[in-house]
């Protein structure tokens, strides 16, 4: 919903008209982005804070085993992400009249660096969960972990848009990298803040 | 007492040979060169802290050591406080030199998002009332945080190129002159020996108030 | 052969002391009351020894035969009932029940799940949403989950509230059970729950000890 408001209000005010067409791919990739990472902010610590609400966090804790519920939080979040992405994105192209010159790439820049919005935030998620003033902290707490991987996810949607310079897909990779760092180190450290 | 003494000594020899005993490097306005013997000891110390604190974190989460944890919490607001340094005299000499006080250079760049993630540490410690949470939490929070350095320095000198000067400034620079290069490793070495100086005294802080609690019960 | 060891355990609460020096061992068929003021920390403690909380210092230790238990194990060895925790408000009893025994890894008995829903009197109410119950049901189903799994460790934090004359019977039934085979620790100012145990642990009286000593 957030981010369907903010995809209106971005195009309504902007257009697809305002824009000089050579800044077109650099400045579409960022408030595409803008807009993902933020909706992503706004919703991603409802698993975790939801479960703290509703009080189930603590028999949560005292039943199950640490990782399959930070995987189970993990998997939702990707879900939830994925939903997002397949909402926003092509309304985003049909509204601003994006041209993108490889959709392969473009798309493989999409999932990978939605891998990492998730892999990065649910750790965070789970801790804020347990804090006061959780909002704000999240979003705190969070961006400075997203900023490498937001930074990549717009140079590389940049790159898919012109379509110049493709080949190994460079972006990509650095996210992919980023997934496998934060999952892994994830799964290190979660029970440490789980059984707190 | 002593390393006191020696330190204040010190760091006036070196004020006065920044200003005094070495000449202002050539390619900059005026005397602006000179901030070479403050603002990179500065940067760097913030940076060892950064380093002196996920480490520190690393053996908290390991060892449940309340010392360790006490480390990380005092070179986290060193390093803030060095970082704060680092920046306003950067940008003081970006707006001497480059024209600006702020241009987006990628150390600039790094270093905001350094402030940052310092802000988070400190954010999440004040949020979290159990204090053996809190300590687990920030350990684990700086170890994250840290994982995405490698990130940033792969990612960021592609964006822009660095207006940062290298070759009259770098001290690994066989080109550097002898009396600048002797004075740089002086202030490096004073501001190391401060930071140490004032890492230990709130250290000391952190355990007597940690034992003024400890006292409640006697 | 389980017990349960607490060696000087102590706890901070942002900057102020809830407790210090809790030692005590229990053995299988003993049961411990601790009582105190509200805000002496009894659920604190508790949760302490439930693992859900940290020490501050002192250790809680749990053994089978003399053999420690590894924290990361210790859950599957305990059930703990408290105000704080709730059920999944969107599931049915049973659903929710079946929930609890997969994530424990215990494999989902129907049967078993009714008959311990028959003993808090539950039966008709077994495919209800849990919403929709009234606070003395859910107090009687979060009973029924922390014993589904028959733990040797029952931690009840105020097990009567909310209930009625019926339910406190139930309590007692589940009390002189646990006491067969299993220890039992209640937390309560209630006199007829501190009166199930054989020994009392009172917070306040000890923190006023401490300080004038």
């Amino acid at each position: 919903m957030f981010a369907v408001t903010t995809l209106i209000a971005v195009s309504f005010s902007i257009g697809s008209f305002r824009i000089a067409e050579a800044e077109k791919p650099f400045l579409y990739a960022v408030l595409l982005w803008i807009i993902l990472v933020f909706s992503a902010l706004s919703g991603l610590s409802r698993s975790f804070v939801k479960e703290e609400e509703a009080g189930t966090m603590d028999v949560l804790r005292l039943s199950a085993r640490p990782r399959a519920v930070f995987l189970g939080k993990l998997f939702f979040n990707l879900t939830l992400l994925g939903a997002l992405e397949l909402i926003i994105v092509p309304l985003f192209i049909l509204v601003m009249k994006y041209k993108i010159e490889f959709p392969g790439f473009f798309a493989a820049m999409l999932i990978s660096a939605g891998l990492g919005l998730g892999a990065g935030t649910t750790i965070v998620a789970a801790m804020i969960a347990q804090a006061s003033a959780r909002g704000a902290l999240f979003s705190a707490l969070s961006f400075p972990l997203l900023l490498p991987l937001m930074i990549t996810a717009i140079k590389g949607c940049e790159r898919a848009a012109v379509g110049i310079d493709t080949a190994g897909w460079p972006e990509v990779r650095i996210a992919i990298a980023y997934v496998v760092i934060m999952v892994v180190m994830s799964l290190f450290l979660f029970p440490l803040i789980w059984e707190e | 007492m002593i390393y006191k003494v020696f330190l204040t000594i010190w760091m006036a020899v070196i004020l006065v040979a920044a200003f005094l005993y070495t000449e202002a490097a050539t390619g900059f306005p005026g005397e602006t060169s000179r901030i070479l013997f403050f603002h990179v000891p500065q940067a760097w110390v913030a940076t060892l802290s950064f380093l002196l604190s996920m480490i520190a974190s690393c053996v908290y989460l390991a060892r449940r050591n309340v010392k360790a944890d006490d480390l990380a919490l005092s070179a986290a607001e060193l390093g803030f406080l060095f970082c704060v340094l680092a920046t306003v005299t950067g940008s003081i000499f970006a707006k001497a030199s480059w024209g600006s006080f702020w241009n987006w250079d990628p150390r600039e760049t790094s270093i905001v998002i350094l402030l940052m993630i310092y802000g988070a540490y400190f954010a999440l410690r004040s949020a979290v009332a159990d204090p053996e949470k809190k300590r687990v939490f920030a350990g684990v929070y700086a170890i994250l945080a840290f994982l995405t350095v490698p990130f940033l320095v792969f990612v960021i000198p592609r964006i822009t190129a660095s207006l940062h000067p290298e070759d009259t400034m770098n001290p690994a620079n066989p080109g550097m002159d002898p009396k600048t290069l002797k004075v740089f490793l002086g202030s490096l070495l004073a501001y190391t020996a401060l930071f140490v100086w004032m890492l230990r005294l709130r250290m000391r802080i952190l355990r007597i108030e940690g034992n003024r609690i400890e006292g409640f019960r006697d | 052969m389980y017990s349960l060891k607490l060696s000087k355990v102590r706890k901070y609460y942002s900057r102020t002391l809830l407790f210090d020096g809790i030692s005590f061992e229990l053995y299988p068929g003993e049961v411990l009351a601790i009582s105190g003021w509200n805000g002496s920390g009894k659920s604190t403690l508790l949760r302490i020894i439930a693992g859900l909380v940290q020490p501050s210092a002192g250790q809680v230790e749990m053994f089978f035969r003399d053999e420690p238990i590894q924290r990361e194990s210790r859950r599957r060895f305990l059930g703990m009932v408290a105000p704080a925790l709730s059920l999944y408000e969107e599931l049915t009893a049973l659903e929710n029940m079946e929930f609890f025994c997969r994530v424990r890894g215990v494999s989902y008995d129907r049967g078993n799940c009714l008959n311990i829903m028959g003993r808090v009197g539950l039966t008709e109410h077994a495919h209800k949403i849990c919403r929709n119950y009234s606070s003395g049901m859910k107090q009687r189903l979060k009973l029924v989950q922390a014993l589904l799994h028959k733990p040797p460790l029952l931690l009840l934090d105020e097990p009567g509230c909310n209930l009625d004359t019926k339910g406190m019977k139930i309590v007692e039934n589940i009390v002189s059970d646990q006491r067969q085979f299993g220890i039992t620790v209640i937390a309560s100012n209630e006199k007829r729950e501190v009166d199930y145990a054989n020994r009392v642990i009172n917070l306040s009286e000890r923190s006023h000890s401490n300080l004038a000593a």
